[in-house]
């Protein structure tokens, strides 16, 4: 069993990362992370917007690598701006340090806990894209 | 139709005062932001009894706070209120009392910004918003992945975004008010800690305490309380905006763009005509990426004009002359309030060491989580 270290973000059980993101009725845009209440760039209200998969695959905008950080993950880690193919900018964690600015990245599962009972909480982190579209 | 600053009766800074920026004390904000009125008062050399509204900018410190300070000056019955506006609280504060003088509201307004950090919150949390780093982003990677992308755009080294910093600190060295008096190497700069992408400590900016205090008055209130009309500075533009959709484009210099354009229009003023500009240098890199929007520079080159001392103390354009936030230090709701102030300083050629000879014209930027962004331009007789 798996648990969503994010709720409401993806489908833990899925067996690679999906995004759960809005797409705007009205105005086509499409968010990640999900928005309520009512879209941003058109003012349309909540009905307008409607859940939208989004494959969590796209190219590294930016990234620091985090050297002061309280709490977990300790320190150092590395974030990362990264352009979806679906649209929105969105930031994550990258597996290890590799990825640079204009690399191809897709999301992969990382543990981040397991319980006693053997059930692991996961989130999605970012690692490389090989040419051919496996990882690196 | 709506109206500007400009459209409305002229709006004179007559009076500035500060308590120095600090690492977190036992004083109670109270007694930081008396001393900085009475500074003020002093310097405008005019009685607390005829400041008729005062508005404080706070961010950190408690609700409903002005009116336990201002008892200290005496209990007058003046109109009061706090505004909180992130790291743009001051700036706000400075707006509205300009606002209010401008329209004819009152004659004598004040605006103090004073702030201890005793509560620093974010509004994600509260709005129920998560995201996939959730808690790994603080404000220093936020700009760390700025300055990355910078140098993918515009080539350059860490050592550019360093320079910014040698030279604030180069400026708040000469400032009596600065939280940080040392001036820097660039190796000390770069020296660890590293916080996060190129940025070390000494590119991120101290958050203490302080406070920071302006009296703005109009033309008759100079003729009635027999004010020094050669020591005022005009408010020529007061602009405010906030963050639209850009789509992945940079915001915080999409935003300050946006406002400086709309405040300069304002002055009828352009960027070339700026002396001095203090501008939200929290993070080295902002400094790089605020010139260049605000159009001091063409894209990619404020590095280069920075090492060619333009925005240096007697450069092209004074770039943060009182040592910015990288020194001066970011109490928050003081910060805002503290460039009005300098450039107040340095418009009436008061500033000594660190005065930019021949100032006339000066430009205060601040941007704030939310994201919002507050300009300002003023200008000596």
């Amino acid at each position: 069993m798996r648990i969503a270290a994010h709720p409401g973000l993806y489908d833990p059980a899925a067996p690679t990362p999906v995004l759960s993101g809005t797409r705007c009725a009205r105005c086509r845009h499409v968010y990640f992370p999900p928005l309520g209440i009512g879209c941003e760039v058109c003012g349309a209200d909540e009905e307008h917007l409607t859940p939208v998969p989004i494959d969590a695959v796209g190219a590294v905008h930016s990234r620091a690598r985090v050297h002061r950080h309280l709490g977990a993950p300790l320190a150092p880690f590395t974030i990362a701006e990264i352009r979806l193919d679906a649209g929105p900018l969105i930031r994550g964690t990258l597996a290890g340090d590799g990825p640079r600015i204009g690399d191809r990245v897709h999301a992969v599962w990382a543990v981040t806990d397991t319980r006693d009972d053997g059930a692991e909480t996961v989130e999605p982190v970012f690692t490389t894209t090989a040419p051919n579209g496996a990882a690196s | 139709m709506s109206r500007t600053l400009a459209d409305l009766r002229p709006v004179h800074v007559v009076g500035v005062g500060l308590h120095p920026y600090q690492r977190p004390s036992d004083a109670p904000y109270t007694r930081l932001g008396a001393h900085a009125v009475r500074a003020a008062l002093a310097d405008a050399r005019l009685a607390w009894r005829h400041v008729e509204s005062a508005y404080t900018g706070t961010a950190t410190t408690s609700m409903g706070m002005s009116r336990l300070m201002y008892r200290h000056l005496g209990a007058t019955g003046i109109r009061m209120a706090q505004v909180e506006n992130a790291s743009a609280s001051g700036s706000t504060a400075f707006r509205q009392a300009c606002v209010e003088v401008a329209s004819g509201l009152a004659d004598v307004a004040i605006a103090v910004g004073v702030d201890k950090p005793l509560s620093l919150t974010f509004p994600q949390r509260a709005a129920g918003l998560h995201d996939l780093v959730d808690g790994r982003v603080a404000p220093f990677t936020h700009f760390a992945l700025l300055a990355e992308r910078y140098l993918h755009d515009h080539g350059g080294t860490p050592e550019q975004f360093a320079a910014v910093a040698v030279k604030n600190s180069r400026n708040g060295a000469l400032n009596p008010n600065a939280q940080r008096r040392r001036p820097r190497t660039l190796d000390e700069v770069l020296a660890p800690p590293r916080i996060s992408g190129v940025l070390t400590r000494l590119q991120c900016c101290p958050i203490g305490e302080g406070a920071a205090a302006v009296i703005v008055a109009s033309d008759d209130a100079i003729a009635r309380h027999g004010l020094d009309r050669g020591r005022a500075v005009t408010v020529l533009a007061s602009a405010t905006r906030s963050e639209r959709v850009y789509d992945g484009e940079n915001f915080d210099a999409a935003l300050t763009r946006e406002t400086t354009g709309q405040a300069l229009a304002e002055a009828r003023v352009t960027a070339a005509d700026l002396d001095v500009v203090e501008l939200h240098d929290a993070f080295t890199v902002e400094e790089l990426l605020y010139v260049e929007a605000m159009g001091l520079c063409p894209p990619g080159r404020a590095a280069a004009a920075l090492a060619a001392g333009e925005f240096d103390i007697g450069g092209r354009v004074a770039v943060s002359p009182s040592g910015g936030l990288l020194s001066m230090g970011h109490p928050v709701g003081p910060t805002g309030v503290g460039q009005i102030a300098e450039l107040t300083t340095q418009l009436r050629g008061e500033a000594r060491d660190r005065q930019h000879p021949g100032a006339r014209t000066g430009l205060a930027h601040m941007v704030g989580i939310g994201a919002v962004c507050v300009v300002h331009v003023l200008q000596r007789a």
